[in-house]
Order: structure tokens, then sequence, then C-alpha cells
């Protein structure tokens, strides 16, 4: 019996992974293989190693994220079923609305899919009173920091950069003399980022100043090394759209910025998101092996490994039509403007998650591809998508609630 | 499946700009051909290619349709939608007169006298390079409004002054046929009346396609 139900769970966790790849991981790396930066098989091999990278290296120890702070597990101590089940209630919740979101072509974010459907099964088992709402709360609060100031910072850098470079009578003097003050800014921001987001989850305990201190030297000589491989560097024509001419240096240089930019996007994702298929996973195998419940669960190497390797997958295989399409429709997307739209979600999520404002990468994304759409970098952008991009949003949690409640309801009446 | 982020963008007009543009270069090569063969009289070759370019014409009426009907309010372009819709109307006025010059033509097959015969020849000539360089002006603003750089931006403004250029040219052909045509042919009001109005539709084809690269011109206006 444990077995069937561990294998279950494996495959539910799996489903879920899966479509965090097609859905999430596919926008992120959207934009860098829509503006020729990369190709789409160099996205989908930096995606499955930094991916699994980021969740082995940096997305363990996953302490109260298992159910997400929401519930208190201890209360369903008597019962550890029941937190089984309600686990795997909320992990089929979660999966089948970021199906369903993926189907519709909807970015929505996968965590708030997980923290919705956990909310549903938390009411019916330990109930309303218990759950913490302040969550909620700032999940809503989300929806409107996440694109407001990705937007500001992806249109803002998109405008500083038009005024000040591209319109640069010699942009190749340009490239040269902006070279090293762009690649000081991306490492500095990327190694930041990298430190407090990507391996918040080691808990390290460095100050700012400290890191801030070690970062600048290092971003200073990534600097000088950079600028000189910059001007070495000389890119084949876009695989996608064969015959576009060649790249300026100007954008060349913002071409091979992208790779490190979603480099860390694809890392960061999985440090951040594959713990939203893993974590509940682990709950399940914690229940199913120790028969209790266990306050923090750690979450094996090999599960986080697996989930990431299971995300990437899902990104070859429902992912590379997304970002295939990006890539061929999207024919305004240069590498300057994919620089702009993925640096300017990177550094958003940074400052954010410094400041404590919820965030969500799919959201800051979307804000960030706006923002430089309303300063007119972005070609046809249509608005009307705009707002079923926000319905959806705004549907995550009450559907994954309903979700979950009505699935830990059937398991409960069928297994129990 | 629809797709994701990608659905915030919004199929270019541009790509169906080209479209029409490049329909608007064909009929002006026909057009050119049709004035020779009407000229040599070969009216069979005449209305062959008059029939070719009424084709064209409403090819090119289906993908200016398709471009109006697919902009819906709630859509953001890079340039002014306004602007962008004035050109396309521009664009395909050229294309109009073409059309209604060849089928003025057509109502006297020997209408053109031995007298005025080379200074037609050279106002037809006049009208065809301001069409051709729209279609050239339409593919630099589809790199333009993609990766724009500077220097892509003055070579379209000087395009846009090549346009108005012959545009003037093509004024100062028109003002002196006139009047070769009141001079010479006083006697006969029919032919001044259809080669007057020739001449003036003519004129027409080279102001619409000025004023198209007028509005191209403020479109890429900083």
């Amino acid at each position: 019996m444990d077995t069937l139900i561990l294998s279950i769970a494996t495959l539910v966790g799996l489903y879920m992974a899966v479509n965090i790849g097609a859905n999430d991981l596919a926008n992120a790396m959207g934009t860098s293989v829509g503006s020729c930066a990369i190709t789409l098989k160099e996205a989908v091999v930096i995606s499955i190693i930094a991916n699994a990278l980021g969740a082995t290296l940096a997305g363990g120890y996953v302490t109260g994220t298992i159910s997400k702070g929401i519930i208190d597990p201890s209360l369903l101590a008597g019962d550890p079923n029941r937190l089984m089940i309600g686990m795997f209630a909320s992990l089929l919740a979660a999966g089948l609305w970021v199906n369903l979101a993926t189907y519709f072509a909807l970015p929505v974010s996968t965590s708030q899919a997980i923290v919705g459907a956990v909310v549903g099964f938390g009411i019916l088992s330990v109930g309303a009173s218990a759950v913490t709402w302040s969550k909620i709360i700032i999940i809503v609060v989300s929806w409107i920091t996440s694109p407001a100031v990705g937007g500001l910072l992806g249109g803002g850098l998109y405008y500083l950069i038009e005024k000040r470079m591209m319109s640069a009578t010699d942009p190749l003097r340009a490239s040269r003399r902006y070279a090293p003050f762009m690649i000081f800014v991306v490492f500095l921001v990327l190694i930041l980022s990298f430190i407090f987001k990507g391996l918040k989850n080691l808990h390290l305990n460095v100050g700012f100043l400290q890191t801030f201190l070690l970062a600048i030297p290092v971003s200073m000589a990534a600097a000088v090394a950079g600028s000189w491989w910059v001007r070495r560097q000389a890119r084949p024509e876009c695989e996608l759209r064969p015959g576009q001419e060649a790249f300026s240096p100007l954008d060349r240089l913002f071409a091979q910025l992208q790779v490190l930019t979603a480099c860390y996007v694809a890392f960061a994702h999985g440090a951040n998101d594959v713990a939203n298929a893993v974590g509940p996973l682990a709950a399940i195998f914690s229940v199913v092996t120790t028969k209790a419940v266990a306050l923090k669960v750690e979450v094996p190497i090999w599960m986080l490994l697996g989930g990431g390797i299971a995300v990437g997958g899902g990104l070859l295989a429902f992912g590379t039509r997304v970002m295939e399409t990006i890539g061929k429709n999207i024919t305004e997307l240069t590498p300057m403007r994919g620089f702009c739209a993925q640096f300017g979600a990177a550094t958003t999520i940074l400052i954010c998650s410094r400041l404590g404002l919820p965030i969500s990468t799919t959201h800051v994304l979307v804000g960030s591809v706006v923002g430089i759409g309303i300063m007119r970098g972005m070609g046809t952008l249509d608005l009307r998508v705009l707002k079923n991009i926000g319905l959806s949003w705004l549907v995550t949690l009450p559907f994954t609630i309903l979700l979950s409640m009505l699935l830990y309801e059937l398991f409960v009446f069928f297994l129990l | 499946m629809r797709l994701l982020l990608s659905s915030l963008f919004y199929k270019s007009p541009f790509e169906n700009l080209q479209k029409h543009a490049d329909k608007v270069r064909e009929c002006a090569r026909l057009f050119k051909q049709a004035a020779v063969f009407h000229l040599r009289g070969e009216s069979a070759k005449f209305e062959e290619t008059t029939d070719q370019v009424a084709r064209l014409e409403s090819e090119a009426d289906a993908i200016k349709r398709n471009i109006r009907n697919h902009l819906p309010k709630g859509i953001l372009m890079q340039v002014d939608k306004f602007q962008f819709l004035q050109y396309v109307r521009e664009q395909d006025k050229v294309l109009d007169e073409v059309e209604e010059a060849l089928f003025w033509l057509s109502f006297r097959p020997r209408g053109i006298p031995a007298e005025v015969s080379q200074d037609f020849e050279d106002l037809v000539e006049a009208a065809i390079p301001p069409i051709e360089k729209l279609s050239d002006l339409v593919a630099m603003a589809t790199v333009f409004f993609r990766a724009g750089s500077k220097e892509q931006r003055t070579r379209m403004k000087s395009l846009v002054n090549d346009i108005r250029q012959h545009e003037k040219e093509s004024d100062i052909l028109e003002r002196d046929l006139k009047l070769k045509i009141f001079a010479t042919l006083k006697d006969e009001p029919l032919m001044v009346f259809h080669l007057v109005r020739f001449v003036e539709i003519v004129g027409n084809i080279s102001d619409h396609a000025q004023n198209a690269a007028d509005r191209m011109r403020a479109m890429v206006a900083k």
C-alpha cells in the first residue's frame, strides 16, 4: 500500500513539476530565445542544468515551505494520514490549475497555486481559524506590486539604454564605452540576487554590506574580462529568423549579457519554484516512512534533483513551442529589449525581496514586458490580453482553494 | 494550445503593410508598361495590363482591409495608430489613382497626339520612382521599429526627402505639359479635356506618395 501511495504521489509531483516547466520556465527563458540571444537548444540545456543545480544547491532545506507556513502541521499530529491526503490533494489541485492556465495561455504563479491549494485543505482539516490568512493578503498585495515595479524597472531601463546607447551615432564606440559598465551592473545584480535570493534557503547569514563588498570587486573583474571577451565574440545569424541582419555591436553585447541573465533566471527558478512540486511530495514521503507528522521535513537531494530535471523536462516537452513562438512571432524582441525585460525582472525580484515586498517571478516578467511596451519598445502589445492575465491571477486562489477542498473531501471519503 | 507570454504580443501590422506596398510597386511597373502599350496603339496588350492592375488593386484592397480590421482598441503600437492608418490610406490612394489613370486612358484608345507623346512618357516615367521608394520606406520602417538605430532613422528621413523631391519634379512636368496641351491642341476640346484630366490624375499619384511619405516622417518623429 505504501509503495502504491508513494508511486502515485511521485507521479502527481512529476505532473506538477512538468507543468511548472511548461508554464513558468518557458516564459522566463522565452525572452532570451525570442531575441536570438541563445538558441532553442541552448535554452533547454541551460534550463535543465541551471534549474537542477538551483534546486539541489539552493532549493534544499525547505523548512516551513512544505505547508508554506499556511497551516501548522502539528495540528494534524494525531492524524498523519490527513496531512498526507491533504498534501496530495494540494499537489493535484495546483497541478491541474497550472495545466489549465498553460492551456489557456495564461502566465500564472505556481507558488500562488500551491498556497491556494494548501489553504483549501487547511480550511477543511484544521479549520479556517487556523489558517494564516496574512499570507493571502500578502499575495493580493503582490498582484499590484509585482507588475508595477517590474514595469517601472523594465521600462525605465529600456528608456535609459535607448536614449543613451542605441541612439548613439557610432554604435561600435558606444558599445566599447558602455560594455564595462553594463557588465558591471549585471554582475552586481546577479551576484547579489544569487546570494540573497538564489541561496536564501541555505541561510548563509551574510550581511548586506559584506555581500556588497564582495560583489563589487568581483563585478569589476568581470567587467574588465567581459568587455575584452565581448569584443571578440561574433554571433551566428538568428536560428529562428534566418536572414535577419547580423547583430549590431551593441546588440551583440546585450545578447551576451542575456545569456547570463538567462542562466540566473533558470537557477533562481530551480532554487525557489521547484520546491512547489517537491515540498508537498517530501511531506507525503515523510508521513509514509515515519508514520508521524514532522514540523520540518528535510527534502532529500534526489527528490530536488529529480524535481529540477522534471521541470527541465516539462520545458523540453511542452515549453519549446512556447519559446519558439515567442522567437518567431515577436520580431520586435531584440537582444536589447529582451535583456531589459529579463534584467528588469531580475532586479525587481532582488530589490523587492530585500525590501520584504511579496513578489512573483511570472508577474514581474509580465509587468516588465508591458513596461517596455508602453515605452514603445515591444511592438504591438495586446492590452486586452492583460485583462485575461489579471483575471487569471485573481482566479488562481479561489480556484485552487475550492479544487483542493473538493479533492481532499473525495480522498477522505474514499480512502479514510 | 495558445501560447503564454507571446499572446501578449499582437501580430505586427507592418508585415501586411509591406505586402501592400509591394502590390503598389508592382502596379507602378505595370502602369509604365501599359502607358507604353497605349502610346504604341497596342490596345490588346494595354487592356491585358490594365486588367492585371485592376486585379492587383483588389488584392491590395483586401490587404488594406485586413490591416484596418485587425487593429482593434486595446492594441498598443510603437507608432500612433492614427498616423499609421493615415499612411495606409495614402498608400492605397496611390494605387487607386494608378488604376483610375489607366481606366481614363482606356476611354480614348488613340487619344495621345504625337506632339505631346514624349512629354506624356516623361510624366509617366516621373511618377514611378516615388511609388517604388514607398515600398523601400516601408521595408526600412519595419527594421527601424524592430531594432531602431539613429542611422536607420536618418536614412528614412533622406528617403522621405527624395520622395518630396520627386513630387516637386513631377509637379513641374505636370504644369509644363498642361501649358503645352493648351497651346498646341487649341481646336480639340475633347482631346484637351481627356489629356488634362489624365495629367492631373498622374499628378495625384505623386501627391499621394508624398502624403504617405510625410505620414511616415511623422511616425519616426522624436
